[in-house]
């Protein structure tokens, strides 16, 4: 049978390919039992495949908590997370840029494997739901074959780096940021200095400091452009933030450098990356960011480690090539930029309009804000949308951090014609960027560790706002709500004029969902500070809430004071008298709907919350490096099934040189991927010192390495394919025993 | 013999649009769960009901997902079988059409005066673009086929048309009934 493997063969980067294949090799080893349920959930984190809520097999149907009795019955694809639950695919979109081609593909894949809906995310990637994992490596190949890639989209990595929207459009920019964005993912994806992390590491890059759209001071690493004048020469480069942060504790970044050159940006961000690996937190994932590595050690301290290790980083052509491909980095604008002719203007067009499009700096172009109600939008829209990209503006379509769609390159003289289309497609809405437009994470909807409805709350609040939009004064319009489902923030509730999130309280013998009150957060200047908790209020109370706040505030506030300076003003004290009236919680026969979540009928529980994923279980650099040659020798396994013994031979001898390479790693970092630097440093480290013997056969495994590494037999046969395969076996379980003699880890 | 799509959905739409609004059905799905009201392993309800023409609610199980469907502008029951399937076509499509029918009864047993499914009428999707592009020679392929196999679902005659001309979208067909409601046993 024909199978989306073989009809995209050609159309696959070999490298993608074999990550793709290495993957499904690692399910079957999982599913057989024979690969570690921790490795593999870390393996699968890797390649963007969460798990979802209820996967744990339970789920509370409002009356009681019922098992959920997955076909697949015991077999688990992580720790308490069964096989056939539906989960989440995350898709990284390198700072948000779409082709109208991949736009294309995601939207199939959206049909064909999830529920028929994208989900734009706070971090500018796409997310599919519901999604099963057997699906999953198919959906990367699909993926693949368009240039696009899910390596790190989770997991202890580096996730997507994202950048301002307006990159290279926009009148405050000091440079263009995305060619940057784009070399340092490439530059990063896979990197063997970014393997062993205790935890997530996120990039961002930001073209100026005074706007909010690159967030650069609330990342583990944040790149602002910068110019200075050297020598009479104008030089770019970047000015430098690390260890900033939401979640539980969020941190502000500090200032690593205040000026490194473009030349210097990726080995500085190398040895950022191999102090992080090599002194950031490995056991308690809760301070495992580098943000506490960061507040350890103080940023002075921390400075100078980097400096030191950046004398290690070992040369690499890339450090320099990089720059002089960025005058290649262009855009083709699908249209002569043209003004406004003065035709009659559409219904609706001067409320979109002011909205919605932002003048280029550019003459004669504009970029347009294609509102998604809580960043989701079907499968049909995607195709629709790729036909207004082309018409338009080509392959100049970005993702936004919040959960929006920009296109980017529109003649102004096309803007009435555009307005239009995207109406007819229901993405003519013209709130972006106001009050209406509020950011939310998955929540309860999908998210384990979910604790109220960040999503219903949202859903609720967008439509009692659309209602009254026209009414609202300025100063309201144009705030910022952001929702989050728990106080891990991943709907950036700290950097909103108003934000919530979920927490629960108890009213007699139930629980209530409630959310926490975040005011006065800044998205300006790079999320330039984090707001102010000031009290729980039930989930059901939100909306009058949030009234009796923009109320107060439209009658209070000074002339041009903002709503931060308002919050400052007014104190945390009084802002909680504030809300004390709706503090009061009924009992839940007085009023049971305050014991129901928004869209949701069920009563509420905090019971299905799970094990969250936010990242996998701290796997040690070795587990995760000698699971590859495990899954590359089961590859061999196959390829020898079907018959082709010169693969077979290729596979088993390419896992042994990754299991060789798993413990060289152990002791050098730099050993690189050529083979035979592999193996001598293998040989001189491990076989010369007696190190890999085994207590029996002394040194024989290792010697298959070595008689495979000189050369191959004259006939490759079936015999020798089984021969090989069995040796690599050996040689790989003979690797694991001495990985747990030399260094004592417990593999896991 | 056709080969069976890897996902294959059955849409039935309403007679007219109902008063009752999509946040209606999110409560009486969650009920279906809690009371095991139609067949399969119900998980979850998800409420998409925010996108224009979108799947609005949509009942998710492990072998199937029944959506209370805002596509193409029409208001539908759409039931869409994920794993699972019979390996014949035949098979297959019974499968998909007793499970939407007994969907959309039960969906209509719960408002009787303002859901009305037509049942004059369904759309078909092969959620399957391996197997099947949309294009008019797959519509050639499988005609005579699926025609046979609908008229025995329905005991009638039937008409069949793609559902779209788009080349990107989903291979779908609107199964038109001849002679009035359609008599399979759900
Ligand atoms: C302890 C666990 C978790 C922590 C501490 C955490 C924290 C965060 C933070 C702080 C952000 C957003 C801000 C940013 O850095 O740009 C984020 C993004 C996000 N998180 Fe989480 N998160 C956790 C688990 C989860 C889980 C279980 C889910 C749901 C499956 C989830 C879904 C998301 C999504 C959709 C985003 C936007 C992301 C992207 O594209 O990278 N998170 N997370
Ligand atoms: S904030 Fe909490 S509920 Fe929302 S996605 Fe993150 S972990 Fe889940």
């Amino acid at each position: 049978m024909t199978t989306w493997k073989e009809i995209l063969k050609d159309e696959i980067p070999p490298e993608m390919g074999m990550l793709i294949d290495t993957y499904e090799a690692q399910m079957e080893l999982r599913k057989q039992g024979r690969l570690d349920e921790k490795i593999f959930a870390e393996a699968r984190l890797r390649k963007g495949v969460y798990g979802q809520r209820y996967d744990n097999g339970q789920r509370h149907d409002g009356v009681r908590t019922r098992d959920l009795a997955f076909p697949s019955g015991e077999v688990v694809k992580g720790p308490d997370t069964l096989w056939d639950a539906p989960g989440m695919q995350r898709i990284k979109i390198p700072y948000g840029g779409l082709t109208a081609e991949q736009l294309e593909v995601l939207s199939e894949l959206a049909d064909e494997y999830s529920d028929g809906i994208m989900h734009i995310t706070t971090r500018q990637d796409i997310q599919l739901h519901y999604v099963h994992i057997d699906d999953t490596p198919d959906l990367m190949r699909r993926l693949a074959a368009v240039g696009i890639t899910t390596q790190e989209a989770c997991g202890n990595s580096v996730r997507n780096i994202t950048a301002c929207t307006l990159a290279g459009i926009c009148h405050d920019e000091v440079f263009d940021v995305s060619p940057y964005a784009d070399a340092m993912t490439q530059f990063l994806l896979n990197h063997d200095d970014v393997q062993d992390f205790g935890r997530k590491f996120k990039v961002a890059f930001s073209g100026c400091a005074g706007h909010a759209c690159g967030l650069v001071k609330m990342h583990d690493l944040g790149l602002l452009a910068q110019t200075r004048e050297i020598d009479g020469e104008t030089l770019r480069g970047f000015t430098v933030f690390v260890g900033g942060g939401l979640g539980t504790v969020p941190h502000q970044a500090k200032v690593l450098a205040e000026f490194c050159r473009e030349e210097e940006l990726l080995p500085l961000t190398q040895a950022v990356a191999r102090v992080f690996a090599r002194l950031g937190e490995k056991k308690n994932r809760n301070r495992a960011r580098i943000k506490f590595l960061v507040a350890k050690l103080g940023i002075d301290e921390f400075r100078r480690e980097v400096e030191e290790e950046l004398k290690t980083v070992p040369h690499d052509e890339r450090h320099s090539a990089y720059t002089d491909t960025l005058g290649g980095f262009t855009y083709s604008p699908a249209k002569a930029g043209l003004a406004l002719n003065g035709a009659p203007l559409p219904d609706g067009f001067d409320a979109w309009y002011r909205s919605n499009v932002y003048r280029q700096v550019q003459p004669g172009y504009s970029a347009i804000t294609l509102h998604t109600p809580l960043g989701d939008f079907t499968a049909q829209q995607g195709f629709q949308l790729a036909d207004i990209a082309r018409k338009y503006v080509g392959d100049n379509i970005r993702l936004s951090v919040e959960q929006n769609i920009v296109l980017r390159w529109v003649a102004d003289a096309d803007l009435p014609a555009i307005y239009r289309d995207l109406c007819e497609i229901g993405l003519g809405d013209a709130h972006a960027g106001t009050i209406v437009d509020i950011t939310a994470c998955p929540g309860t909807d999908t998210c384990k560790l979910g604790i109220a409805s960040s999503r219903g709350l949202t859903a609720e609040l967008r439509t009692r706002l659309i209602e009254k939009i026209n009414l609202l004064p300025d100063a309201i319009r144009e705030l910022k709500i952001k929702v989050s489902g728990c106080f891990n923030s991943c709907g950036q509730h700290h950097v909103a004029d108003i934000g919530f999130f979920g927490n629960s309280r108890r009213s007699g013998n139930h629980k209530m969902p409630h959310f926490q009150v975040v005011l006065g957060g800044q998205w300006q200047e790079n999320a330039g500070s984090y707001g102010l908790a000031v009290g729980a209020v039930p989930a059901k109370t939100v909306p009058a809430v949030l009234e009796a706040l923009t109320e107060r505030y439209v009658a209070e506030r000074g002339e041009g004071e903002s709503f931060q300076t308002w919050v400052k003003n007014l104190g945390r004290k009084e802002i909680k008298a504030m809300l004390q009236p709706f503090m009061k919680l009924p009992s839940f026969e007085d009023n049971p709907r305050y014991f129901s979540d928004w869209g949701d009928s069920r009563v509420y529980t905090i019971d299905d919350i799970g094990v969250g994923e936010c990242a996998g279980e701290v796997v040690s650099l070795f587990s995760m490096e000698i699971s590859k040659a495990e899954s590359t020798q089961f590859e061999a396994l196959l390829a020898l099934d079907d018959g082709d013994y010169q693969l077979a031979d290729e596979q088993a001898y390419k896992a042994m040189v990754l299991a060789a390479r798993a413990l060289v790693r152990t002791k050098n970092l730099d050993v690189g991927d050529d083979y035979n630097t592999i193996v001598d440093e293998f040989r001189s480290r491990f076989y010369d010192t007696e190190l890999i013997y085994d207590r029996f056969a002394k040194g024989k495994f290792a010697r298959y390495l070595f008689k495979r590494h000189e050369g191959l037999p004259e006939r490759v046969n079936e015999d020798y394919a089984h021969q090989i395969i069995d040796e690599t076996q050996l040689f790989i379980e003979n690797v694991h025993s001495a990985e747990q003699r030399i260094n004592g880890v417990i593999v896991g | 013999m056709t080969i069976v799509p890897k996902r294959l959905g059955v849409k039935f739409n309403l007679k007219r649009q109902p008063a009752l609004q999509p946040d209606d059905i999110l409560p009486i799905f969650q009920r279906w769960i809690q009371d095991h009201s139609v067949g399969g392993m119900l998980i979850d309800v998800i409420d998409y009901k925010h996108v224009p023409e979108g799947p609005g609610i949509v009942l998710i199980a492990d072998e199937a997902d029944f959506a209370y469907d805002l596509a193409d502008g029409q208001i539908g029951l759409h039931y869409v079988r994920k794993r699972d399937l019979p390996d014949d076509l035949e098979s297959a499509l019974r499968l998909c059409f007793s499970r939407a029918l007994e969907a959309a009864r039960a969906l209509e047993a719960e408002a009787p005066d303002d859901l009305l499914f037509d049942y004059g009428c369904a759309k078909i999707s092969f959620l399957d673009r391996m197997r099947y592009r949309n294009t008019p020679e797959t519509f050639e392929n499988v005609r005579a086929e699926m025609t046979e196999i609908l008229s025995d679902i329905f005991s009638a005659s039937v008409t069949l048309a793609r559902a779209y001309d788009d080349p990107r979208s989903l291979f779908a067909l609107h199964c038109r009934v001849g002679g009035g409601d359609f008599n399979i046993q759900s």
